[in-house]
């Protein structure tokens, strides 16, 4: 159902419609800039990743190919932006103020809004293709396969990535006592 | 523990992925095993707390910072170059000058043989190649071609595999899937060109056999001057 949505949304667009267009805005904007944002860490170049991406979708709107899902496609285009954008940062950028300033021991539980920080906060240090399959598997909700579809890779490498980063998160927040 | 399959069966039941014989092994090993039972139970809780991070809202004004930033018309197909009024009249000259040629080429006198002069220049139709990867002795040997020709750029497989291979290209978020390659007994043999119209300079190439990842590549091409 969605897909045939997004498909109308599309043919709609490709004829000019412009009400078609700002709707796939609509649809899209909260999700491509999640994942920019999880990826980044940076409210300000998440968006400027989203503003991007749509403009990509746009320019290239009379390529897309309608046998593949839409969705895929464009969250394809915001992680290959994230990606570059955090290519373009500074080395060290991300790495300053590390966590020994602020991080509870061992003994203490962090809890809400604390869990959270840690774990956004482990997600940034781990390998940015790894926090990708994270991403699309636990805020995106996305199948191995769907997965695969994005990043091109086929699932035994999605599901390789993912236990990889998992585990790596595993240690880190159990370091910190956020588990 | 914990051997690469335990774990992996600790994933896969986090992932609701597990079928019974694979959730009764795995409550074996967690029965023989407490290590695992500690790894499961940390995995468990660690994607618990990721499940329930959630979506962040966007800054109210994203929807209208995007939508003031596309153009006001939609791209549909591309019109055809020629049909710009720019290209009309440049095509028309081009004309003129094309029978203005075919006159002089008529009336001219002999010219110096085509060996005198061959190897001067390329013609603008000769694909030049910009970037080689030679792929070992793995599940794929062989080579690949990034050249660029009139149309723009392309691909040149040169394969040889056990096995059909399946390639994933990627480019500025453009894909394209070229399915069964390196077999020798293809029609042509094993060399397969494929265009790559609108494809940026920087090309992902990934090899699958069997549905598996074999090898990967990236091809550049340089700026165009």
């Amino acid at each position: 159902m969605k897909e045939d949505d997004d498909a109308t949304l599309v043919r709609r667009c490709r004829n000019g419609d412009r009400a078609a267009l700002e709707q796939l805005v609509m649809r899209y904007q909260k999700p491509v800039f999640n994942v920019a944002l999880r990826l980044l860490r940076d409210s300000e170049d998440a968006r400027d990743v989203a503003q991007t991406t749509f403009l990509k979708v746009f320019e290239h709107l009379g390529d897309y190919n309608p046998s593949f899902k839409f969705y895929s496609w464009i969250y394809r285009i915001a992680i290959n932006e994230s990606l570059n954008a955090l290519g373009s940062r500074k080395p060290c950028e991300g790495l300053n103020g590390e966590e020994a300033d602020t991080a509870p021991g061992p003994d203490r539980q962090l809890e809400g809004e604390q869990t959270g920080q840690a774990i956004e906060e482990a997600l940034m240090r781990i390998k940015p293709e790894l926090r990708a399959v994270v991403i699309l598997r636990h805020f995106m909700q996305l199948s191995y396969r769907d997965m695969g579809d994005i990043l091109l890779l086929p699932e035994k490498t999605v599901k390789s990535r993912l236990y990889s980063a998992r585990q790596l998160l595993r240690d880190r927040l159990l370091q910190r006592g956020a588990i | 523990m914990a051997d690469s399959g335990r774990l992996a069966l600790i994933h896969a039941e986090i992932d609701g992925e597990l079928d019974g014989p694979q959730r009764a092994e795995l409550a074996r090993t967690l029965l023989a095993d407490p290590e695992a039972q500690t790894l499961r139970e940390d995995l468990r809780r660690l994607c618990a707390a990721l499940d329930a991070l959630g979506e962040v809202d966007p800054p109210q004004q994203l929807r209208q910072s995007i939508l003031d930033a596309l153009p006001q018309s939609t791209p549909s197909r591309a019109p055809p170059w020629w049909s710009a009024p720019r290209m009309r009249y440049a095509a028309l000259i081009a004309g003129v000058l094309a029978a203005g040629t075919i006159v002089y080429e008529t009336l001219d006198g002999p010219r110096p043989a085509t060996s005198d002069v061959a190897g001067t220049m390329a013609t603008a139709d000769t694909p030049t190649t910009v970037d080689t990867v030679r792929l070992g002795n793995g599940a794929v040997a062989g080579r690949v071609n990034l050249y660029r020709d009139r149309a723009g750029l392309g691909l040149e497989f040169e394969l040889v595999a056990s096995a059909p291979v399946d390639v994933l290209v990627a480019s500025d978020g453009r894909t394209l899937r070229v399915n069964g390659l390196g077999v020798r007994d293809a029609p042509g043999g094993p060399r397969t060109t494929v265009a790559l119209p609108g494809f940026g300079r920087s090309v992902d190439v990934t090899f699958l056999m069997a549905g598996h990842e074999v090898g990967r590549a990236t091809l550049r091409a340089p700026k165009d001057r």
